[in-house]
């Protein structure tokens, strides 16, 4: 018991510190881009068409310490972080913290929905289709490799084309109700949906080749019921771990998402933040990404033993 | 996914004969619009209308954004209003003196204006309003500029103000007449720039509608104002606004935003992509206005400062080596007009005898060149003199260059200058380069555009003072004492006369000087339904909602 717990112990610690190493990485990176990008800091951080009076460019310059040496202004950085002070925008004058906060819900609502649509789908796609008869399988590939690769921009466009400005069945955009979710979570959904089923698929089909499955057959199992209770259990961990690695991506597909359809949220900011070169707020939204990052791993990590029994020993 | 791939299909076919369409007739300068209300107005109803930008800062003393400016019109009045003559109309100042000098101005103010939250406006409210611009806090990136030398507000009674500036300062009244200048309530300051700029209720003004709810990357909603009772002179009624609410929903995919109209979901969607004009067109139950702009047009600056374009036979080469007619009208699909003047001919104190005096000839150009000693050709076939090739750098920034296609006019003026031997290079910057290089008089060529509705933009395009180093805009990196004069001239006056002689005589300078080449004015192009009735436009070409209306049906 003691040294189970012991083992815990240090798997938790060992995590934690693989987290610290994480977000420290990506926080050193941001201020490394900062200082790499040619020209005045100052400018750089008031962004274009923006001179700014001699008192605001002093102001900015004394927050960041410009004139003090590299190291120091590093250092100082980091103090600043340790506190929560992710510094403040000079376009929307507020601190990035309280702006991450207020856009951070729609984008969770979005990615959760897409993300357990996407899980659905790619279920039920490679459920039905593994194993089955080659033209089956051939066009449901065909299908997922087409949502794998096709540009959600120009999904959104045409899903928005078709239900919105053809048939108005959803509003064009916003985030009022559950009628103006469904098309982008679907937009955001497909991408992952055909990744997630291809994979699966191929770890059902290597699965079922496995001796337990003549077994449970034998014992009077369906071939569907062997998929769902046996089968597919084999396949969740890959299928896990590369939900948990999608996830993380699902922030970049948020910027493009959010702005097709006019909704609030973590990527209009941060797409705002970029055209306007408002360093501090793009930042604040790459810690978030990698703080983002680093739980799901953990989580999924976590996970593992939870699915297979056979790791729990380890 | 196969009715989505036929629907799509037919898409691109409409797409691609509204294309062929609009070449077949896009000679036409089609400017109407059926702007003014028929029918009597009637109040209610909701106006949603698409923008394609959405505001970064809201707080209008801060902002430097026309979307900002445009939106919160609605909900923020001016000390005067400025009609599309130029001339000025009571609003909240009933009248005002002038200082001989132009160094005060005296406003006597209403004394029945409130804030939608209950308080008063007074002398003390100005003061305090002006006196919030120009304070370090607020971190100003225009309204202080508006400003100018300004010096201080004397409270002189409840319902007289006078405001002082350090130097004669003309500018003054077109500068009150923007939102930028408008009036937060008292309690509306007090609660700091960063409330201000997060926008939604804490923004509190005294104009027709109430900056009710905001949602960050969604939309703005403004709800009537049932007190209003101060409109100004230049709008076309009094009184509350006919509209019970306004949305203003934030679409920046052109295509989306087109959808939304032609589908109902929108009523009005502005920046309607030139290539969608005539699709807007063909629908039925909309229509499509399209206004030139005020102020300075989309120009390139000629850098005289440094060789090669230190001489002016160079410049003139480049001015006339240019196919601007032709490169515009295909870039812009014929829906923005090719520019004469630096300033649009929306813009007081426009010359008109400019158009047509500088055409496209190459012939000349060459002609000019070789004058200048640039007898040489390389292998490539540029220009040479003394060994080195005739080269000029314009750099670009890449978020700003590919906004109306200018990345393509642009490829499209290389290959007439290449024409005519002279090399342009196109060097794609990071904003902290591009800065640097460019206002620090080190690039050949800049281009830009500075919408305002105030010939005085010539003053901070030709001024001397006005040098990118003290933070100004004089991309020609010349000193000229008849610059320098005019522009001083003009900014000093509001006298009619003074202005329409140096103004003019600005435009012509700059272009016997050839330090600009003019190339097209920004056409705002809005697309609406029918049943909205007396949308206006006022003269910095934003929308105004408070004349508007829906006709029922």
């Amino acid at each position: 018991m003691t040294a189970s717990a012991t083992v815990l112990a240090g798997g938790i610690a060992r995590r934690l510190g693989s987290a610290v190493a994480v977000l420290l990485g990506a926080a050193t990176l941001a201020f490394l881009t900062l200082q790499l990008i040619p020209g005045d800091p100052v400018s750089v951080l008031l962004g274009p068409s923006n001179a700014g009076s001699p008192e605001v460019r002093a102001e900015i310059a004394r927050e960041y310490g410009f004139d003090r040496p590299v190291a120091d202004q590093y250092l100082h950085y980091l103090g600043r972080l340790l506190q929560g002070d992710l510094g403040q925008s000079y376009q929307l004058q507020r601190p990035v913290w309280s702006l991450m906060t207020d856009q951070l819900w729609p984008t969770v609502q979005l990615a959760l929905s897409a993300l357990v649509l996407a899980v659905v789908l790619a279920v039920v796609s490679a459920v039905a289709t593994a194993g089955r008869r080659p033209a089956f399988r051939a066009v449901a590939s065909v299908w997922e490799l087409i949502s794998a690769s096709t540009p959600s921009y120009w999904v959104g466009i045409v899903l928005l084309t078709v239900f919105s400005f053809r048939f108005h069945v959803f509003p064009v955009a916003g985030a009022e109700d559950f009628a103006s979710l469904v098309l982008p979570a679907v937009t955001l959904a497909l991408p992952l949906t055909g990744v997630l089923a291809q994979v699966l698929r191929e770890g059902l089909e290597a699965a079922l080749e496995q001796p337990f499955v003549v077994t449970a057959r034998s014992r009077g199992v369906g071939r569907t019921a062997v998929r769902l209770r046996h089968a597919l259990r084999h396949c969740a961990v890959p299928l896990l771990t590369l939900t948990g690695w999608l996830t993380g991506s699902l922030i970049g597909g948020a910027v493009l998402v959010e702005t097709v359809f006019g909704r609030p949220g973590i990527g209009s900011l941060v797409l705002q933040a970029v055209s306007a070169k408002d360093m501090p707020v793009v930042i604040g939204v790459v810690l978030l990404s990698a703080f983002v990052f680093v739980v799901i791993s953990t989580v999924v990590e976590l996970l593992y033993p939870v699915i297979d029994p056979r790791l729990r020993s380890a | 996914m196969r009715p989505t791939l036929s629907r799509l299909g037919r898409t691109l076919a409409v797409g691609v004969s509204g294309l062929l369409l609009l070449s077949a007739c896009s000679s036409g300068g089609d400017s109407t619009a059926k702007t003014a209300g028929s029918g009597k107005p009637v109040s209610g109803g909701t106006l949603t209308a698409a923008v394609d930008t959405e505001p970064v800062s809201w707080d209008i003393h801060a902002s430097t954004q026309d979307v900002t400016a445009e939106i919160s019109r609605g909900v923020f009045d001016s000390l005067v209003s400025q009609d599309s003559d130029g001339k000025f109309h009571p609003w909240l100042a009933t009248k005002w003196e002038v200082s001989e000098d132009f160094k005060s101005y005296t406003f006597h103010l209403r004394d029945d204006v409130t804030f939608t939250d209950g308080a008063k406006f007074d002398a003390s409210v100005v003061k305090a309003n002006f006196d919030h611009i120009v304070a370090k806090e607020t971190k100003s990136l225009y309204a202080a500029n508006l400003l100018g030398p300004y010096t201080g507000t004397d409270v002189i009674d409840p319902r007289t103000v006078k405001v002082n500036f350090s130097k004669a300062f003309a500018p003054f009244l077109q500068a009150a007449s923007t939102t930028y200048l408008g009036f937060y309530s008292p309690e509306a300051l007090k609660a700091g720039s960063g409330k201000l700029a997060a926008g939604g209720p804490a923004d509190v003004g005294s104009g027709p509608f109430v900056f009710s709810a905001y949602t960050k990357g969604q939309s703005a909603t403004l709800t009537r104002n049932p007190d209003y009772a101060w409109a100004p002179e230049t709008a076309t009624h009094t009184g509350a606004a006919y509209l019970d609410k306004v949305v203003v929903r934030f679409l920046p995919t052109a295509s989306v935003r087109a959808g939304a109209l032609t589908s109902g979901q929108v009523q009005v969607a502005k920046a309607i992509p030139p290539q969608n004009v005539a699709s807007v067109k063909a629908a039925p139950g909309l229509n499509l206005i399209s206004r030139a702009n005020p102020g300075g047009n989309y120009n390139l600056w000629l850098n005289g400062s440094i060789a090669p374009l230190d001489d002016v036979r160079v410049r003139k080469a480049i001015q006339r080596g240019i196919d601007v007619e032709q490169d515009v009208k295909t870039v812009t699909f014929g829906q923005y007009p090719r520019a004469w003047s630096p300033i649009s001919p929306t813009t007081p104190d426009y010359d008109k005898s400019l158009e047509g005096s500088w055409p496209y000839d190459p012939k000349l150009s060459a002609q000019l060149l070789d004058e200048a000693g640039w007898t040489g050709r390389d292998a490539q076939g540029y220009r040479t003199k003394a060994g080195k090739r005739l080269t000029v750098d314009w750099p670009q920034l890449s978020i700003q260059a590919t906004r109306e296609g200018r990345d393509v006019l642009g490829q499209a003026v290389q290959a007439d200058l290449k024409k005519v031997g002279i090399e342009v290079k196109r060097p794609n910057l990071d904003i902290g380069t591009y800065n640097t290089q460019v206002y620090g008089g080190k690039a050949n060529i800049i281009d830009l555009s500075w919408p305002r509705f105030e010939p005085d933009v010539l003053w901070l395009f030709f001024n001397s003072a006005s040098a990118p180093a003290k933070g100004g805009l004089n991309a020609t990196f010349i000193a000229d004492p008849s610059f320098d004069k005019w522009t001083d001239q003009g900014r000093a006056t509001l006298d009619e006369k003074t202005r329409a002689d140096v103004y003019p005589k600005v435009q012509q300078r700059g272009i016997d000087l050839a330090v600009v080449v003019p190339l097209y004015t920004q056409v705002s192009l809005v697309g609406q339904s029918d049943k909205v009735k007396g949308l206006t436009f006022n003269p910095s070409n934003w929308l105004t909602y408070y004349d508007a209306w829906l006709a029922k049906k």
